[in-house]
């Protein structure tokens, strides 16, 4: 029971030149919603990829609850209970957001069974059902997915995590590209999910990331530059330095140099 | 008021009807020529189907299916004239042949997407044509294998075979029936979900916790499967096998068929198949050129009706429906579910 539900050692990942991930050594302690931050590049998404499978590390390993899971298979690591959003919004646009859930929600079963009819599945429909009323898209349950509205198809993603039944879940930008009233509804989805579930999420939105995170984590350079609660992070002079303490005049430089661009 | 649904279903119905009603009303209608040109048509439909089932329902397109095809023809041709076995053993050894040899290219082909698994697939079919193409002590090459087919059921001294057209003809329909029906069933499943799962997003599939690769290669088992049936009835049918149908452009052909008539769909390579087997028995009676029919008709096909024709049917059909909704709410309740 002591073993922290996720823990990486010198974790490391390059691509060509570039060192994304260097070394990292991380431990969720678990029981807390925590936050993943970092200026764009530090290794965030990457981080998650190696996590869940998408990646194999250059270095280093992984263990989920005590397990080495360290080079496995994204399926394999799905089913032992670790799901994930993506910071490009993935789902499958050609099915309608209730076979989205359905397919979502059994897929964790195992079992694929070639010739009984989906349609009359009750027991994962009924859980689907649940979902869509837990992220308000009931009334678009017929809808194919690939016609939602951006926010929408970020709450059907979290959507297709809650249905999982996950143990862990790594939640990269979920609320990127929403408008404040979907916002909410995320953050509260989320909220009542980190209850039951270990969640790290990543996010650049900091009025989220302070009001949602237990304990936060800020990562640069493929490194973790400081750990620790919200508090403290905020009063840190490293991560003001690295991170939240950029000067304004000098972010609205860089906006006016993105718009000529 | 007639829903969108109850017309699909009634013309289905009508479809098997006027199918299984053809050993006797083809030749008074017309001639008994079109009895086998019909059973050609279903024969080739499972070929269709089955690079429908990799393309329209997993996203992987195979320009090799001729290669299983050639397998099905070759097992039941070998069993019968080489090893002396009866009907059903050899219709066995066949669909097994096809099925053994899906399996063992799909581990490596399967490992591929788009044209990476589209050259491999014509890869492997062109080395295996050249293979039967010169070992001919095992497969008469060009000249294929002739044999006498063996009765398909014997009770005592009664007997049912191929010799009796109309046996032969609803044998065919009967098995054609079958795996239309197996792949109906196939793609309401929870396999069959998460075939269109990989199909739309591979990556989400495999977070979600599909194993992409395994559940490609079973699809690939399955429409080994189909091609296999298809040219185990194709063998049956000629009495023969013969290298030339492992060739790619019988692959080709099958493509065209299942993408004109709508990947995707179930009776899409059906109706494909079927409009390019019937140009092609009227046009060249009258004209050597009928492929550049074939090829203006394919191509007119995926420029104005990208989903093919059962493409055009649905949204024909749901334009239909459009048009009635606002009317109907006034009425009623729509009566659709």
């Amino acid at each position: 029971m002591s073993d922290p539900v996720l823990r990486t050692e010198k974790l490391s990942k390059r691509f060509g030149g570039l060192t994304a991930v260097n070394g990292l050594t991380f431990e969720l302690a678990g029981g807390r919603l925590h936050a993943l931050i970092g200026p764009n590049g530090a290794g965030k998404t990457t981080f998650f990829n190696l996590i869940s499978g998408l990646l194999a590390p250059d270095g280093g390993r992984v263990f989920f609850c005590g397990r080495d899971i360290t080079g496995r298979r994204p399926h394999e690591i799905s089913r032992l209970g670790i799901k994930r959003t993506l910071q490009m919004k993935s789902v499958f646009p050609q099915l309608s957001v209730a076979d989205n859930l359905w397919i979502t929600g059994y897929a964790h079963g195992g079992f694929l069974h070639p010739l009984r009819s989906a349609a009359k599945d009750h027991r994962t429909r009924e859980k689907v059902e649940l979902v869509l009323e837990q992220i308000g898209l009931t009334a678009l349950a017929q809808r194919q997915a690939g016609t939602l509205s951006y926010g929408d198809v970020a709450l059907l993603e979290i959507g297709m995590a809650l249905i999982s039944e996950p143990r862990l879940l790594l939640l990269d930008e979920p609320t990127c590209g929403m408008s404040p009233a979907e916002t909410e509804r995320a953050v509260a989805a989320i909220r009542e999910l980190a209850r039951v579930i270990d969640i790290i999420i990543i996010e650049h939105d900091m009025e989220v990331v302070f009001e949602i995170a237990d304990e936060i984590t800020v990562m640069a350079q493929g490194t973790i530059l400081a750990s620790g609660q919200p508090r403290q992070i905020a009063t840190d002079d490293r991560v003001r330095e690295a991170y939240l303490g950029r000067d304004e005049d000098e972010d609205y430089i860089e906006e006016g140099g993105h718009a000529q661009a | 008021m007639i829903s969108p649904a109850t017309i699909e279903r009634l013309l289905v119905a009508a479809l098997a009807a006027f199918l299984l009603s053809v050993p006797w009303s083809i030749p008074a209608l017309i001639n008994s020529f079109w009895v086998s040109v019909i059973a050609e048509i279903l024969i080739w439909s499972l070929l269709a189907a089955s690079v429908n089932l990799l393309f329209g329902y997993v996203g992987l397109l195979s320009f090799g299916q001729a290669l299983y095809f050639g397998f099905g023809m070759y097992g039941v041709a070998i069993a019968i004239s080489d090893f002396g076995w009866s009907f059903w053993p050899a219709f066995a050894l066949g669909i097994v042949a096809a099925v053994a040899m899906a399996v063992a290219t799909g581990i490596f082909a399967v490992r591929l997407t788009w044209h990476y698994f589209a050259i491999i697939t014509v890869v492997f079919s062109l080395i295996f044509y050249f293979l039967a193409l010169t070992n001919k002590w095992l497969t008469g090459g060009d000249d294929g294998v002739n044999f006498t087919l063996p009765a398909t059921f014997s009770i005592g001294a009664a007997q049912w075979s191929f010799t009796d057209p109309a046996f032969q003809y609803l044998f065919i329909l009967a098995i054609v029936l079958l795996c239309f029906w197996l792949m109906h069933r196939l793609v309401n499943s929870p396999l069959g979900h998460a075939f269109l799962a990989i199909r739309n997003n591979e990556v989400r599939a495999s977070l979600i916790g599909l194993n992409v690769y395994l559940l490609r290669l079973i699809a690939f088992a399955l429409a080994g499967f189909l091609a296999g049936v298809s040219g185990a009835l194709f063998a049956f049918f000629g009495r023969y096998a013969s290298a030339t149908y492992m060739f790619y452009h019988v692959s080709g052909e099958a493509v065209v068929w299942a993408i004109v008539g709508g990947a995707g769909t179930l009776f899409g390579p059906l109706i494909g198949t079927a409009i390019f087997i019937v140009v092609r028995e009227i046009v060249s009676s009258h004209w050597e050129h009928h492929s550049l029919v074939v090829g203006a008709v394919a191509i007119l096909v995926v420029i104005f009706a990208p989903r093919g024709v059962m493409g055009l049917w649905r949204d024909w059909l749901a334009r239909l429906a459009d048009r009635r909704v606002p009317a109907s709410v006034e009425a009623k309740l729509r009566t659709e579910s």
